[in-house]
């Protein structure tokens, strides 16, 4: 298995930081610990107080998992939670039902199979997310899980950037296309390899979606990965001590890059890094060998490729139709001749949260992993799952086995393949509820032909301003907004994601939960009625402007 | 006075007698305000009063030492901090509030951009969860909070034993084991 493996050190150090945890919980219930005191402590530890009861999110790093993970999830998701967990935007997972006194124990649960929460929430470096398909994706230049993980040991527990201004979201991609959002997060790095061979890192500042959506710029070309840490303790600090802290609005790193110009920013951090150049936070070449050890190909046997005819001749007749959609949406193509990666779609029409899986879920899927994919398990931004490298001889069967689990739906990238934040129903930040919005809207084009003719849309809602269900970089996206205590929606067009990310822009004023779905209906129907031939929705929208579609939506539907 | 936990570089964490007051002046409080005997002052009111003959001859006695505020920008005030550190037995860094960072940035600079190997005191609301941090960005000193139980404070340091960072006081434990 391609999965970084914990040696001693790292094992201690999270059964300590476990032991450590349960001590400051006991000194909560005891009274001794203010909640005041507690909530930062307990937030780096991926504990959030929601609305019904408290929330633990558990950090995937660069959403790589196995089989015995997953299978311990279940077993939380079962004995402590509603017997379901929720994958998150961020590659993450959360169970929505815990209670306090119990989360030592989910800790030390976790950390038996070298999990944990640390730093999943909090105002310090978050999970770092990357590319779901690393190591397998056919447009990979380099590998990009090495430099994950030895980042994520550098920023866990960093004693200088725990108490920033606010989170810090580190994105790394190393692949043509962009799968991991980089320029919408505080730091992205996007890796190549230089003329010589040698690996590089360019750095990207100041993106974030949030209340001022901004797109990061590169500040730093050409870093050598050894340089990684020093240039990162550079930005960080020129953050820390100057980011600001008199409104959390206001207190993410792009206000500060925004408001000082990227080129001084970029300044500063250059005169700070000077001191570290080369100095002894820098990476060894031992430190990458130790690490690069883990991420070695699995052993993939040496099979021939199969044509599109071979794979579909598995199928029985009466499934050739439906296992073909699959094929051509679920299915993707992979580095190694005869294998393919496949995605689960946590995405079923109308009855569950996107990202939801039940505890019988997951066993079946942890048990899919082991008998088609090495036992690793990869999650996606999208809030879907992937099992990156199944023999394509095997895809009937395996496809056979997720659609008894109601995992095989074939609506990735179609518009039903929404992503959304928990919303109102649980997060006690949210301003109006996503769940059913994403429902309703899965109902209304709960129909395979009709989004197979839409091709690639990306719908993505969020509940508040905190951007979680990444609704600016959708090409539909919905916000929920509070307006004197109702639930409005504001809708907006032209967000896109990868190496072409966009913010989208507002159509106009918001609307009612139950006009949703005629609003996107009316905003699909223009796409129809404009497109060119194979031109996808997002293109459209950039070639016609917005207009159309506002004109269209506004004219039956006065509101607000 | 509050408790005061020393936990030198190389050294055990240990309860100590605390002989320095912190003077907290405000904008124009003169001389009056300042207490006799062994007194930290705010950098601000060092940079507008400390050339005075008066407390020239009390810093020379070794009773003046500084404390920095979380915006106080040490880097723009280089000269003056080098000289004062001839000066000042000990320095201190303040937290108005546990949750504000900048303080963990300016303790990392004093030690590495300064040089100071002198005592470096964390004051103001300094508790028992933030000690272990505080300890790895360079204090070795804590003035912990008045409610704050020093039995479970000095527990702190030892609770988790490994790191993945260079710090004041170690280097990341991975480095090591990479080469065997």
């Amino acid at each position: 298995m391609a999965m970084y493996k914990y040696d001693s050190i790292d094992q201690t150090l999270v059964d300590q930081r476990v032991a450590q945890f349960r001590d400051q919980v006991a000194r909560r219930l005891d009274g001794s610990l203010a909640e005041e005191e507690f909530r930062p402590l307990r937030l780096q530890n991926g504990l959030y107080h929601q609305r019904h009861a408290y929330m633990l999110r558990v950090a995937i790093p660069y959403g790589l998992f196995n089989s015995k993970q997953l299978r311990t999830l279940a077993h939380i998701a079962n004995k402590y939670d509603r017997g379901y967990g929720h994958f998150t935007t961020r590659q993450n997972i959360q169970f929505n039902w815990l209670s306090l006194e119990n989360t030592p124990e989910i800790l030390a649960d976790l950390a038996k199979v070298q999990m944990h929460a640390i730093q999943t929430s909090g105002n310090c470096i978050r999970n770092i997310t990357s590319d779901p398909f690393a190591g397998v994706a056919g447009d990979e230049i380099v590998d990009p899980r090495v430099v994950c993980e030895l980042l994520r040991q550098w920023s866990t527990l960093h004693p200088e950037f725990a108490y920033l201004p606010r989170k810090f979201k580190i994105a790394v991609c190393a692949s043509k296309e962009d799968r991991a959002i980089v320029a919408a997060h505080d730091v992205g790095l996007y890796l190549y390899k230089n003329e010589s061979g040698e690996l590089r890192a360019d750095v990207l500042v100041g993106g974030g979606m949030g209340r001022t959506p901004i797109l990061g710029v590169v500040i730093k070309r050409d870093l050598p990965w050894q340089e990684l840490p020093n240039y990162l303790s550079a930005v960080l600090r020129v953050y820390n001590r100057f980011g600001r802290r008199d409104n959390m609005y206001k207190a993410r790193i792009k206000i500060l890059v925004k408001a000082l110009g990227p080129e001084e920013f970029a300044r500063q951090v250059e005169s700070e890094y000077e001191h570290w150049v080369d100095g002894n936070s820098t990476f060894t070449n031992a430190e990458w060998t130790r690490v690069a050890q883990f991420f070695t190909k699995p052993a993939y046997k040496n099979l021939n490729a199969l044509s599109s005819k071979e794979i579909l001749e598995q199928a029985a007749s009466a499934d050739q139709q439906a296992f073909t959609r699959w094929l051509d949406r679920n299915v993707k193509s992979h580095q190694v001749p005869g294998y393919a990666s496949v995605v689960l779609s946590l995405k079923p029409h109308g009855t569950v949260a996107p990202g939801d899986v039940t505890t019988e879920q997951m066993l079946a899927i942890a048990d899919l992993a082991d008998q088609y994919s090495f036992g690793e398990i990869r999650a996606t931004h999208e809030q879907n799952l992937v099992l990156a490298d199944v023999e394509q001889s095997s895809l009937y069967s395996l496809w056979q086995s997720a659609r008894q689990q109601s995992l095989a739906l074939p609506n990735i990238g179609y518009l039903t393949d929404i992503i959304a934040c928990p919303g109102g129903d649980f997060c006690s930040l949210a301003n109006a509820k996503s769940i059913p919005i994403a429902n309703d809207i899965q109902k209304r084009f709960d129909d395979l032909d009709y989004l197979h003719d839409l091709g690639d849309i990306s719908l993505n809602i969020s509940g508040c301003m905190n951007s979680c269900g990444h609704h600016h970089v959708g090409n539909i996206g919905i916000l929920g907004v509070d307006k004197d205590g109702q639930e409005w929606y504001q809708v907006t067009l032209g967000g896109e994601q990868g190496l072409n990310a966009a913010i989208g822009k507002v159509i106009g004023p918001s609307f009612f939960a139950e006009d949703m779905p005629d609003v996107i209906s009316k905003v699909i129907d223009v796409y129809v009625e404009k497109r060119e031939p194979t031109e996808k929705f997002v293109d459209t929208v950039h070639r016609i402007g917005i207009a159309p579609f506002k004109e269209r939506v506004y004219a039956e539907v006065k509101r607000a | 006075m509050p408790k005061l936990i020393r936990y030198p570089k190389q050294g055990q964490a240990q309860l100590v007698p605390n002989d320095w007051q912190v003077f907290r002046a405000t904008e124009g409080e003169e001389s009056a305000a300042l207490t006799p005997g062994k007194v930290i002052v705010p950098f601000t009111w060092w940079t507008s009063h400390g050339a005075k003959e008066q407390y020239q001859g009390r810093a020379l006695k070794g009773e003046i030492s500084v404390w920095f505020a979380p915006e106080d920008d040490i880097l723009a005030h280089r000269d003056v901090i080098l000289a004062g550190l001839k000066l000042w037995p000990i320095l201190a860094i303040d937290f108005p509030v546990f949750r504000d960072g900048r303080g963990y940035s300016t303790a990392a600079l004093l030690r590495e951009r300064f040089g100071w190997d002198g005592e470096l005191r964390a004051i103001g609301d300094v508790l028992i969860d933030q000690l272990l941090p505080l300890s790895r960005v360079g204090f070795d000193s804590f003035a912990i909070r008045n409610d704050q139980s020093p039995d479970v404070a000095l527990a702190q340091f030892n609770s988790v034993a490994y790191q993945f960072q260079n710090d004041w006081r170690a280097e990341r434990s991975q480095k090591q084991a990479s080469l065997k």
